[in-house]
């Protein structure tokens, strides 16, 4: 049976849900993924902030978020 | 301008002349190359140069050269009795009262001249003695104990002699 | 099992007579033929854009040999996370520009000392000051300087990691709370300062360089990388080391610049940092901002963790990002934590960088913990020691996808300090109190972002035909005595004595590659490599002996007291001796070579295994002047097998003076980028006069994956001392803390607030 899944915008990776591929897209720190999330009126910096000063998963739940509107989503 | 230093280190009699700004630290480790004695700061504040001048503990970094001028000077390379440790060298051995070594000399200079001013000193006055001397890895009590083992060992090393 | 006739009796250290003497010689002691001293010029400023260098006067000065700056280097990028080229982030010499006060922007060599310092005076560095940041927050933001022009936001990594339901968990909770802590740097502060002396062969243009160092290997590689040589012609030998403290595993600028002036003067040179380099431009304990929210049940249980971690990072990388990293994993040490969220962020700034200092990690987390579990125990109602009970860690304990715990003595732990501090501390003043705390620590790490394809640590035995053994390991004893632990060791599996061993350590051109000690990793990793190199050699000589007693495969041999025999008739069997010069003859002459190796495997992530423990403090507080005395200290602590308990207990001892100092006087306050007090005039260690003495008791556990069941104890006991200083001092005098570096101003404002709330109504 697919599922369904997300392709991150900026590079390969594909992940199962939106969660987690916010969780690897924040982990990456080069010019395009930072770029991107600009262009959709968020701030890396914000995202990391949020997700390193405020208990829960703020900057992770935001991208989430956007990513769910702007990731292709793939069957697997 | 050198001047003449005379002094009697380990033993030996020294007749050098030395740069008078040169402190005694630095005759002793680059001019002697007795390397045995280290250097910790560059302030006077660590103790790790403890060497002897007339039995008493002095940090060789804070005494020019010319001021151990016709003085007796013990460094730790002239503890040992030939091939055999000196007391308070075996009881910092057995101890396991140094780590990294590098404070050591120091620190068994000034056991030294401690012992020779109060043989049988308490955990307290060991404590004040040694005060000055910084040690990053011992946590200085394993060294309290290898001095207070080390008089023990000295006043047993007395009797023996005194009964020959 | 049988008894062990050299394992866990208290043994000399090897090292010792060679230490006490006089004749032990350390870097700082060496001097070769002809050599030159080099010096650094150091940049004033905290971040700035070099414009031009002009060397011409200091070349010029009389005995002045080399001067170089970041143009005369290969510009080798280096760094310890290589697995990772953006975060191998340091050069030689400043390239381009500064990025904190004391980066090196040229090097000088010359005939004196003296006269290499004046030199430095005569190089005229033209600077464009550069916009500086030096809150790791203020450095993330998007309108920040940067400090490295390809890494964003100055964020030089981060990390996440989850398990369980964490929010479902803190739903389900009875008591939640929230607590933030903050925390200053500490210096390592050894006792010999980072020094190297290198020496460049004309002939074969190989290089040989002796150094101050924790890993020889480490330093080979970034030499390798720095230089853009090939690591088999650069040979690093360490020598006695005056103390490292996590301070000495990176490549720093010393030994870098003294091999360049070496090659391109083709003499000997040696850099020796001066004691104010030593606390400003060397690597320090890293400085941390956090937040710790723990969900309990009524009755104490643990139900969820959050962890929220910045660090301060400074300019460059360094062992940075494992220091985040493990201070994310013990946060969850020692307890059952069933559901847990960590994020933390190490970022960039204009500061001298951070990174491993003993105990890194765990000191930072426990601080956090073990104090707000305090906090939560008051509020419960349950006792300190109850609550750590409730939670303890549990033999076989594993984080989902983390870390799998062996052994584990935390119970035991617990309970031997709680009689001890029953039958002891029978008579507190009223302006006295117990701290009481538990720890674990790793020994060694699994992670390998140093990107080996070695395994983590070997050893190579030759057995002489008189049956003397020379043992050659790269593990770097820099004054825990590791290098008697590894004779220990062989000795035992040999089952020869310490005194047919001669020990060949820490030189990358003679011995197998181990990764140096840090993260108490060489009792573990380095002793089972030479366990394994021993027991190839046993099994050699094993050999013969069976031929010889002719017996067939079922009857196992022992080599035991040096001799080997057949272990259900002990008394058939051969002198050891006998059997070597067999062995030797029998072979055609062939001498006997015993390899071996280690590298963990099937262990999780972090660790192979966990050292545990438990200590209590006796504290007392002067309410009116906020002084703190710790009167007594009892630690019990599970490190498995001890090998040498002589040796561990000076681990204990040595790591709760260092958390001591970390908890009451030592601090590293900057003021735009700059130390304010770089000396030991101003930067206070833990004195003797202020040293409590310690009670120590082993629990002996079986820790399968160490060497002879044993663990680390190098480390583990520096991370409950502060918190159970501030424990205590909250016991007593209901004063808290958020911050460590408790000096009485800190502790007597604690104390009035502390008083000022008591007044209000409101319980707490």
């Amino acid at each position: 049976m697919a599922n369904i899944n997300y392709r991150c915008p900026c590079c390969r990776k594909i992940s199962p849900d939106t969660h987690d591929l916010a969780r690897h897209y924040l982990g990456q720190t080069d010019k395009k993924h930072k770029d991107w999330l600009k262009t959709k009126g968020l701030s890396y910096a914000q995202l990391i902030t949020w997700q390193v000063t405020e208990f829960g998963n703020k900057g992770y739940e935001a991208l989430a978020k956007v990513l769910e509107k702007e990731a292709t989503k793939v069957e697997i | 301008m050198k001047k003449q230093l005379k002094f009697i280190v380990n033993g030996n009699p020294y007749d050098i002349w030395i740069e008078p700004r040169l402190l005694l630290v630095q005759v002793l480790r680059d001019e002697l190359r007795l390397t045995g004695t280290h250097r910790g700061c560059d302030s006077g504040t660590c103790c790790v140069c403890t060497v002897n001048i007339d039995g008493k503990a002095v940090k060789s970094c804070s005494v020019l050269a010319l001021q151990a001028n016709g003085k007796e000077v013990l460094t730790i390379e002239g503890m040992a009795n030939g091939p055999k440790l000196h007391p308070v060298q075996e009881a910092f051995v057995d101890n396991w009262a140094f780590q990294c070594g590098f404070c050591t000399s120091g620190q068994i200079m000034a056991s030294n001249a401690l012992l020779k001013e109060n043989p049988n000193p308490t955990r307290e006055e060991v404590q004040h003695a040694m005060d000055g001397h910084l040690c990053r890895c011992t946590g200085y009590n394993m060294i309290n104990e290898a001095i207070r083992d080390a008089a023990g060992r000295l006043q047993a090393q007395k009797s023996e002699e005194k009964a020959k | 099992m049988s008894e062990y006739s050299i394992i866990g009796k208290p043994t000399r250290n090897v090292d010792g007579p060679a230490k006490v003497s006089g004749e032990a010689i350390y870097t700082f002691d060496m001097v070769l033929p002809n050599m030159l001293y080099g010096k650094l010029l150091r940049s004033p400023y905290p971040h700035a854009k070099i414009i031009s260098i002009d060397t011409s006067e200091a070349e010029k000065l009389q005995g002045v040999k080399a001067v170089i700056t970041g143009k005369d280097t290969p510009g080798g990028k280096y760094g310890l996370w290589r697995r990772f080229p953006e975060l191998c982030d340091q050069t030689a010499l400043a390239m381009d520009k500064v990025r904190f006060i004391g980066d090196p922007v040229a090097a000088v060599a010359a005939v004196t000392a003296e006269i290499a310092e004046r030199a430095l005076d005569l190089i005229n560095v033209e600077y464009e000051i550069l916009p500086a940041v030096f809150e790791p927050l203020e450095a993330i933001k998007d309108d920040a300087p940067l400090l490295h022009d390809d890494i964003s936001n100055n964020i030089n990594i981060t990390r996440h990691v989850e398990w369980g339901d964490v929010d479902e968990a803190f739903k389900n909770s009875d008591y939640v709370r929230e607590d933030r802590f903050i925390y200053g740097s500490q210096a390592t502060a050894s006792t010999e300062v980072h020094n190297s002396l290198a020496s460049y062969d004309k002939g074969t243009g190989r290089l040989t360089v002796w150094s101050s160092t924790q890993s020889p290997y480490y330093l080979q590689l970034g030499l390798a990388d720095a230089l853009k040589m090939r690591e088999g012609d650069i040979r690093v030998i360490k020598p006695h080391v005056g103390g490292g403290f996590g301070g000495k595993n990176s490549t720093m600028p010393d030994s870098v610049n003294a091999a360049l002036l070496s090659m391109k003067t083709g003499m000997p040179v040696k850099i020796v940092y001066n004691r104010e380099e030593e606390f400003t431009c060397t690597e320090h304990r890293t400085a941390m901002n956090l937040a710790v929210k723990m969900g309990f049940k009524k009755d104490g249980t643990i139900m969820a963790k959050e962890f929220k971690l910045i660090t301060d990072g400074g300019a460059y990388t360094a062992l940075g990002p494992t220091a985040l990293y493990l201070t994310g994993t013990y946060a969850t040490f020692p307890y059952n934590i069933p559901s847990y969220r960590y994020d933390g962020v190490r970022t960039y700034n204009n500061k001298m960088w951070s990174t491993s200092v003993r105990s890194f990690g765990a000191t930072e987390a426990q601080y956090a913990t073990e104090i707000q579990l305090d906090r939560a125990a008051h509020d419960l109602g349950i006792s300190p020691i109850e609550i750590r009970r409730k939670n303890a860690m549990t033999p076989g304990y594993e984080a989902p996808g983390q870390y799998k715990v062996g052994s584990c003595g935390l119970l035991e732990c617990i309970d031997k300090v709680e009689k001890r501090i029953k039958e002891k501390w029978t008579d507190l003043s009223k302006d006295e109190g117990v701290g009481f705390t538990t720890f674990a620590y790793m020994c060694g790490g699994i992670f390998n972002w140093i990107d080996t394809p070695y395994a983590f640590s070997g050893a190579m035995i030759k057995v002489n035909i008189d049956g003397t053994v020379d043992l050659f390991t790269q593990a770097s004893d820099i004054g825990q005595g590791t290098n008697t632990v590894n004779v220990m060791i062989c000795a035992e599996e040999l089952g020869i004595g310490i005194e047919d061993i001669r020990l060949h350590p820490a030189d990358t051109a003679t011995t197998p590659v181990d990764l140096g000690a840090w993260a108490s990793r060489e009792t573990m990793m380095n002793g089972n490599a030479v366990k394994d190199a021993a027991r190839n050699v046993k099994e050699k000589l094993i050999e013969i002996a069976r031929m010889k007693l002719g017996e067939n495969i079922v009857y196992d041999l022992e080599a035991k007291n040096k001799r080997i025999y057949l272990a259900i008739r002990p008394e058939r069997g051969f002198s050891y001796y006998d059997i070597v010069k067999d062995a030797i003859k029998l072979n055609d002459g062939e001498p006997i070579i015993g390899v071996g190796h280690y590298t963990p495997h099937r262990k999780g992530m972090v660790s192979p295994a966990w050292a545990f423990g438990s200590m209590a403090v006796r504290v007392k507080v002067d309410r009116e002047i906020g002084h703190v005395e710790v009167k007594d200290v009892i630690v019990a602590h599970d490190c498995g097998q001890p090998i040498n308990p002589l040796g561990v207990r000076g681990q204990v001892e040595g790591s709760v003076h260092l958390g001591l100092g970390w908890g009451l006087c030592e601090e590293q306050p900057t003021d735009n980028g700059m130390v304010l007090n770089p000396s030991f005039a101003d930067y206070k260690i833990i004195r003797t006069r202020d040293m409590p003495q310690i009670e120590l008791h082993e629990v002996l556990t079986h820790e399968p994956e160490g060497p002879f069941g044993a663990k680390e104890s190098a480390e583990g006991a520096v991370g409950p001392t502060a918190p159970a200083i501030a424990n205590a001092i909250f016991h007593i005098t209901g004063a808290e803390f958020s911050s460590n570096t408790l000096k009485p101003e800190k502790v007597w404002r604690a104390i009035r607030e502390a008083e000022e709330k008591a007044k209000k109504p409101a319980k707490r």
